[in-house]
């Protein structure tokens, strides 16, 4: 247990109370930590902006009560997985025995978690943007705000993916389109009759469905996902991708037109319509998280969780963001506790934090599924390859009078979404294995 | 460009990006939190901004970049792709900006 702290200065200071940052918070202050934290919005949660579905399991490590008092809007039995090549769609559709996931608005869950902090003791401060990271005799001391300071033997980064502190402090380089993604959505509202209907859910239950084939050849995908009464849809496009895109003259409107298209889209538009759109945004997110996280997590007197860690798994046809930040956010509390228990926040006693990560599911999830990033890097798995699976189930399913065997059908489809067949079977092998 | 999709007899309308951006709740600063250099923004060859910012702040004018921040969704995306170095990005300060309540 740490002891003699004076009133300006705290045992630990948490910068951004996001999903990662308000655990970090909470067990500490469980523990007797006395916790600052400080967000820059208006109340935590008001800027956070993800997809929409969170895996319930490593949340639950942190608070057992979370299914009964979260802001839990649907938990997710339905999975869709559909290509999507101009007007024809492609879906399979999964039922789920036992839901694992949930839907809530992050903004919402997020202001619950910061809660379960205050009420175990941390002190939460809003609307204070955090300018710099002190560092005095190569340790991190505290964080100035304007002309504040606050002082703290440890200070955990919880800042997300725009990593604006740990960039000033030179931990990692500059941000790169290589390994971010901007996901941009609208959130429309139907209620909640019309959602289990249109969708075919009973009361309670919730759908997520994943979109290949609406990015206008820029690697990305799509997204729908159930709440309460409404309905969010969106788009991810990777970036260093669409800038390619842009300068081959493929990507010729504005991002925007994207979520428009899937909105108006003939065969998805039946889904929300008469609906009223309630809200539009977008946030950044990490593809590729092995490749974003910095070369060290722990530094003296600090700690990297969450996003800003590069803690975020995009597989394509599911997202863990939400689940690795909360459990970094739980490894990181124990770390710190270690360290005091071992003579103080030194880097030595801090790098337990990389070892716990280093064993977690979410640092073995991230290397299993390092295949990732060379779908992401090949614009062939958002063009040819959707458009070669339509193009085949169209032949064997709009035959008027002939219809062709499956292998006809691939072979003719190959050739004319241009995939040259062996080089393409060997790629999808290489991926497969590592997704 | 605002027309209408019909899908057995219900609506899906299109819609202009500033009427999307009209449904979220800002509290714009009165400073803003995002400088651009549009020096650099005349030699830049691609403008990925004007395609990639989801909120629109960056529109061409007459071939010139114009900057507007009050509808940024504050994402970070113009930092990440300018070519130029031409954004002096940051977020804006007192809980000012965007305030996302169903995302």
């Amino acid at each position: 247990m740490p002891g003699g702290s004076t009133p300006q200065k705290f045992d630990v200071i948490v910068v951004g109370a996001g999903p990662a940052g308000s655990a970090a918070a909470y067990l500490l202050a469980k523990k007797g930590f006395k916790v600052l934290v400080i967000e820059r919005g208006r109340g935590a949660g008001s800027k956070e902006l993800y997809g929409g579905r969170v895996y319930a399991a490593p949340l639950r490590e942190v608070w057992p009560e979370l299914d009964k008092e979260a802001p839990i809007h649907r938990w997710v039995r339905k999975e869709r997985i559909s290509v999507v090549n101009g007007e024809t769609v492609a879906t399979i559709e999964y039922t789920a025995s036992k839901p694992v996931s949930f839907t809530a608005y992050l903004p919402e869950l997020a202001g619950w978690m910061a809660k379960k902090a205050e009420e175990a003791g941390a002190l939460l401060v809003d609307e204070v943007r955090v300018d710099e990271i002190i560092v005095e005799n190569g340790k991190i001391v505290g964080v100035r705000s304007g002309d504040d300071r606050v002082y703290a033997d440890v200070v955990i980064d919880a800042e997300g993916a725009n990593r604006l502190l740990l960039e000033k402090l030179g931990m990692v380089e500059r941000a790169s389109p290589e390994n971010l993604a901007v996901g941009v959505k609208e959130v429309i509202k139907i209620g909640g009759k019309n959602i289990e209907e249109r969708f075919g859910l009973e009361p309670g239950e919730g759908l997520a469905w994943v979109l290949v084939g609406v990015t206008s050849g820029a690697p990305g995908g799509g997204f729908i996902y159930t709440f309460k009464d409404t309905v969010s849809l969106g788009v991810v496009v990777h970036l260093r991708g669409a800038i390619k895109a842009i300068e081959s003259g493929a990507f010729t409107d504005h991002v925007y037109k994207l979520v428009e298209g899937l909105r108006i889209h003939p065969y998805f538009r039946k889904l929300w319509a008469d609906g009223d759109i309630v809200e539009y945004g977008a946030h950044l997110t990490i593809e590729g998280g092995l490749s974003f996280m910095p070369k060290k997590l722990v530094a003296p007197g600090f700690v990297i969780i969450g996003d800003a860690a590069g803690l975020l798994l995009n597989t394509g046809y599911t997202i863990r963001g939400v689940d690795f930040a909360v459990y970094s956010g739980k490894l990181a509390a124990e770390a710190v506790e270690e360290a005091f228990n071992k003579g103080g926040p030194t880097e030595e006693n801090l790098k337990v934090y990389e070892e716990k990560l280093r064993d977690s599911f979410v640092y073995k999830e991230l290397v299993k599924h390092r295949g990732i990033e060379k779908v992401m890097k090949d614009p062939d798995f958002f063009t040819k390859y959707p458009a070669m699976l339509t193009l085949t189930l169209g032949k064997l399913f709009e035959g008027e009078y002939e219809e062709p065997t499956i292998l006809e059908a691939l072979l003719s489809s190959a050739r004319e979404a241009g995939v040259p067949l062996l080089s393409s079977l060997l790629k999808l092998l290489w991926v497969v294995r590592r997704l | 460009m605002n027309g209408e999709a019909k899908a057995g007899g219900q609506e899906v309308k299109m819609m202009k990006l500033d009427d999307l951006l009209q449904r979220n709740v800002y509290d714009v600063d009165e400073e803003p939190h995002i400088v651009v250099d549009y020096s650099k923004c005349d030699k830049c060859p691609t403008k990925p901004c004007v395609y990639l910012c989801p909120a629109g702040c960056y529109t061409l004018v007459g071939g010139r970049i114009l900057f507007s921040y009050e509808g940024c969704v504050e994402c970070g995306t113009c930092r990440v792709i300018c070519p130029m170095d031409a954004i002096t990005w940051n977020f804006p300060k007192s809980g000012r900006g965007i305030y996302f309540r169903f995302t």
